[in-house]
């Protein structure tokens, strides 16, 4: 009698969820690994926190004078005490987008510079998961970094945070899927611009000028204001702020968190669809191979 | 006939040497115009934040808490002027810093090498255009920040740009320090980076260096950038200075014939080293 037997090959050239997730797995593992080859990032670690606010601190206590008659008229006009916490949250959230920009604005580009994007590409990966697998270490990265903030702050500069951890973890937790859907609009732009410097300094630029990381949005002109009522990170630094730093609790940042959750969709969306049009437009004009 | 070796280049020789190198970086730096568009305006982009945050502790635009610090409550000024000096800083940090390391990437460091002028001269030639150009965008920068933001100087221009002339020259003398430094560790970035920033930091480009915690202060005490900036402000904008203007200039004229030769000495001695190490050809 014949034995029959069925054998179901799948085709390489038909990944499934299965294979996204290992391929997925397989580039946050290289991101980590290529992370901690050069130890420089622990001196960033603990340095860029602390000396990133100083110089916005130290110039806010000049302002305020030997006898403090400035900062009188700081906290009149804006409602705020502890104008180092202010500061320092601001200017943290500043540092976390601007490294999102150059990291994951960027590591399409440099897989493109070490000659790797090309083969990646050709395999029958879901393409997304370059970009996903290298935001991941990169958060990782980035929530070490802001403990480590808390901390010095605490310790160097004396901020008190009387807010409520769980409020804080639970904003950033909703703030990263503007922040990385930045990230991902941009790591497609930049493949596309090659030398994207100019614009990582623009984008960093408006949240500089807009988003209130040294100042009340109130104290802009007011035809400013409306500019950073559209910017994510404005609702970023005004939730974490005030959820770290005071106890008014969550009906206080509910409206920022609301608009964080429609800009998160809305970037995470534009991310990916930016970047399947750079994919497509890459195919087509042969860009992926380009130096 | 007196035939002159190759191998002992006269005085204009070297001359020649010295202007093609600056040539070649003054083309290569204006071949690509949006990075000085971009030095001109990013500036503005930090000043912003510090401009607003001064409107907050002001009264009619005059920070008069500032003032006791620094005895002027033009806090825009005061830190419009410190943030053009900073420019020169950072030209010296990256621009220097990189200037070798550049020509190693391009793969023309070794050929530049084994030319028979001095190799100090190629890097003086470097530092020629990078000041002319750091001076043109920070002209620029000046003239952009000054409409923005206001920029009132209320004394002799000529006399502060006399007095941090001997800051420029020695910040470029330890410009050679740190392009050795640069060519011996190679990737830099980091320790460029920080080590600028906390030079600004402490040479007061933001605010008067009083304001630094009295366990800080003696850092800042000891940077001879500390005492040009200071000099450039109390002449232009005759704020109160930590010492006499006549003492502060003396220190900068030290402070430039030191960091010169001690510049000079450091990167003699790291060039042989890399040269004993053969790193200098790797990228």
């Amino acid at each position: 009698m014949a034995i029959q037997s069925t054998t179901f090959t799948r085709s390489l050239a038909r990944p499934n969820f299965l294979s996204a997730l290992r391929a997925l797995w397989a580039v946050m593992k290289r991101e980590w690994m290529i992370f901690v080859r050069y130890p420089s990032w622990v001196i960033s670690l603990f340095i860029w926190p602390i000396i990133f606010p100083l110089s916005y601190v130290l110039t806010a206590r000049a302002l305020s004078g030997r006898d403090g008659s400035g900062m009188a008229l700081f906290q009149a006009a804006t409602g705020v005490h502890d104008y180092i916490g202010y500061i320092a949250v601001g200017t943290t959230i500043w540092m976390w987008q601007n490294v999102v920009l150059w990291n994951v604005g960027f590591s399409l580009r440099n897989e493109q510079l070490r000659g790797t994007l090309e083969s990646n590409w050709l395999s029958p990966t879901w393409r997304f998961a370059y970009l996903l697998g290298s935001s991941a270490p990169q958060l990782l990265s980035m929530l070490m970094f802001l403990t480590v903030s808390a901390i010095e702050f605490t310790l160097f500069l004396g901020v008190r945070f009387e807010g409520s951890l769980w409020l804080t973890l639970l904003t950033i937790l909703v703030a990263v899927p503007s922040v990385y859907g930045l990230g991902f609009a941009f790591a497609s732009l930049v493949i596309t611009l090659k030398e994207a410097n100019a614009f990582v300094f623009l984008v960093r630029g408006i949240v500089m000028i807009f988003c209130g990381i040294t100042f009340p949005i109130s104290i802009l002109p007011d035809w400013m204001r409306p500019i950073a009522n559209w910017l994510p990170q404005t609702y970023i630094i005004h939730a974490i702020r005030s959820a770290s730093l005071s106890t008014e609790g969550l009906p206080a940042i509910l409206g920022d968190l609301q608009a964080l959750a429609l800009f998160g969709i809305f970037w995470l969306t534009a991310g990916y669809l930016v970047f399947n049009w750079m994919e497509r437009r890459a195919r087509r004009t042969g860009a992926i191979g380009q130096y | 006939m007196e035939i002159k070796s190759l191998s002992q280049p006269t005085f204009m020789a070297q001359v020649r040497a010295l202007f093609a190198i600056a040539r070649k970086d003054w083309k290569q730096y204006w071949r690509y115009p949006l990075n000085a568009v971009s030095t001109v305006f990013q500036p503005v982009i930090w000043l912003a934040p510090v401009y607003f945050m001064g409107k907050a502790f002001s009264v009619n635009g005059q920070a008069l808490g500032f003032a006791q610090y620094s005895g002027t409550s033009d806090f825009m000024s005061f830190i419009i002027l410190g943030a053009v000096l900073g420019n020169f800083i950072n030209a010296v940090f990256w621009g220097m810093g990189y200037a070798l390391k550049n020509d190693m990437d391009s793969g023309v460091m070794e050929s530049n090498w084994l030319t028979p002028i001095p190799r100090l001269l190629i890097l003086i030639g470097h530092s020629l255009t990078n000041l002319i150009v750091t001076t043109v965008t920070s002209l620029g920068m000046l003239l952009v920040c000054g409409l923005i933001f206001g920029f009132h100087p209320t004394g002799d221009v000529w006399s502060a740009v006399l007095a941090i002339l001997p800051m420029l020259i020695g910040l470029y003398g330890f410009g050679f320090a740190f392009a050795g430094v640069v060519l011996l560790v190679r990737e830099a970035n980091t320790m460029v980076d920080m080590s600028a920033f906390l030079v600004q930091i402490f040479s007061g480009t933001d605010f008067p260096v009083t304001v630094l915690p009295k366990w800080l202060l003696p850092i800042a005490l000891i940077l001879p950038l500390t005492y040009g900036i200071d000099a450039a402000r109390g002449l232009l904008l005759k704020t109160d200075t930590l010492l006499s203007i006549e003492a502060e200039v003396i220190l900068l004229i030290i402070f430039m014939f030191v960091m010169l030769w001690f510049g000079s000495w450091i990167f003699y001695r790291i060039e042989r080293r890399v040269r004993t190490l053969g790193t200098l050809g790797q990228h």
